[in-house]
């Protein structure tokens, strides 16, 4: 499965990075995430409760940091396994600047398996837009200092 | 297979189901069963236990007081396929419950459980959008009522909180002149929708007073095609009006939000939609004039 997504902060790139890299603003806006545990070497442990109606899984797996190039670009490699399935993916996230804001794009490629592989297909691609349409939102408000 | 083990409890009426609900966390609620028995057996969720609201007859029924229709939550949609007061008041939820799934999903999927599962490939979001519908939810707070724009936030996402229930749904009647009517790209297998489209017209001297066109299936939530109505409105509807009219329905689809998957591509979806809205659009047009 492949996403690919361009949100606007309008904060400077120096502070979405930081934000999108702090493994505390990552877990409070992600959602279902109750913490990022810290593995060392920009590896995290994550718990995530992903749900979309009655449909409802627990994923258990690790976040990993890499390529960090302060504030322009960095790779998210993700793997993880629940009860529903198990996934693992890559995300390439590049912060561009334009005046005083800046624009983050995120292509992501993923292998999900498992019983949400099988008869989950069609709301795969949805589920992860709508994931990750609020972790932005969430972390714009965070940056931009608006109140939530 | 089999559904994972869950606890069982059978609630008498809204208030015992809503105290279940706060007692047992990670509980979900039952009515026919017709989304949630599948997903439980496919393993897709394993809620701790299922409060069973089935038998809660005050949910039951179709009652209108001679110009708002109250339609329980429990109401089948075969129930509201025979339904002869929305066949002359609503056509459109007739017309599509009458397409859902098969004989055995429609004896006992209900309207409530439909809109509160709220999956993209389902029918009826699209059309009570289309229809003005209110959602009638019970909560700590008594009862709300939400508009379909502010209920189906996203995908199978609803305005439904974990401590509520949608007990019903209210419509007004159509008046004189107006009609509405669905149209549907049936997967030919499952009968979810592909494309989805309801529509709601007003005549007046064969000129079109008012229109209401909303997509669904290709879309996470019912989509209004605002395009598409203003085309129509103020002018003498023909075939040729109406054609032109729902070309435009691609105005109202955002590329990044459209679904699709291996039978059918989001960019066919949003190629072929046209000539669903053109079909519900002339369908309502018959019934109006």
């Amino acid at each position: 499965m492949d996403f690919k997504g361009r949100y606007n902060f309008d904060a400077s790139p120096d502070r979405v990075f930081d934000a999108m890299t702090n493994p505390r603003t990552v877990a409070a806006c992600l959602p279902g995430c109750d913490a990022l545990e810290p593995l060392g070497d920009n590896r995290y442990q994550a718990t995530m409760m992903i749900g979309v109606a009655a449909i409802k899984g627990r994923f258990k797996g690790t976040v990993e940091l890499r390529d960090l190039e302060r504030p322009v670009s960095y790779t998210l490699r993700v793997a993880g396994k629940g009860t529903v399935g198990f996934a693992k993916g890559q995300a390439r996230i590049e912060i561009g600047e334009s005046g005083s804001s800046s624009s983050v794009a995120v292509i992501a490629k993923a292998q999900v398996g498992g019983p949400v592989a099988r008869v989950g297909q069609r709301l795969l691609a949805g589920t992860t837009k709508m994931v990750a349409d609020k972790f932005f939102a969430c972390l714009r408000q965070k940056v931009e200092g608006v109140p939530p | 297979m089999f559904a994972p083990e869950f606890d069982y409890y059978r609630a008498g009426s809204v208030a015992e189901a809503r105290e279940l609900l706060d007692a047992h966390p990670d509980s979900t609620v039952l009515a026919g069963g017709h989304s949630l028995i599948p997903i439980l057996k496919l393993r897709l969720a394993a809620p701790a236990a299922l409060i069973d609201i089935g038998r809660i007859d005050a949910l039951r029924g179709i009652a209108s007081d001679g110009s708002t229709i109250r339609i329980g939550a429990l109401t089948t949609h075969a129930e509201i396929a025979a339904s002869d007061l929305l066949k002359g008041k609503a056509a459109a939820l007739p017309e599509a419950a009458g397409q859902i799934g098969d004989p055995a999903v429609r004896n006992r999927g209900t309207i409530g459980g439909n809109v509160a599962h709220a999956d993209p490939a389902s029918d009826l979001p699209a059309v009570l959008a289309c229809l003005g519908a209110a959602f009638v939810i019970e909560g700590a707070d008594g009862e709300r009522r939400v508009s379909a724009p502010d209920f189906f936030q996203g995908l199978m996402t609803t305005a439904v909180g974990e401590d509520e229930i949608l007990t019903g749904v209210e419509l007004s009647e159509a008046g004189d002149g107006e009609a509405s009517a669905y149209s549907k790209f049936a997967h030919p297998a499952s009968r979810y929708a592909v494309i989805g489209t309801a529509a709601k017209v007003g005549l007046s001297d064969g000129v079109c007073t008012s229109a209401r066109v909303v997509v669904g299936g290709l879309v996470p939530a019912p989509v209004r095609a605002g395009a598409v109505e203003q085309a129509l409105v103020g002018q003498a509807v023909t075939t040729e009006l109406i054609a032109e009219a729902s070309r435009k329905v691609g105005d109202s689809l955002d590329d990044d939000d459209l679904l699709g998957d291996v039978y059918a591509s989001a960019g066919y979806r949003k190629a072929s939609a046209h000539a669903w809205v053109r079909g519900a659009l002339s369908a309502a047009v018959a019934r109006a004039g």
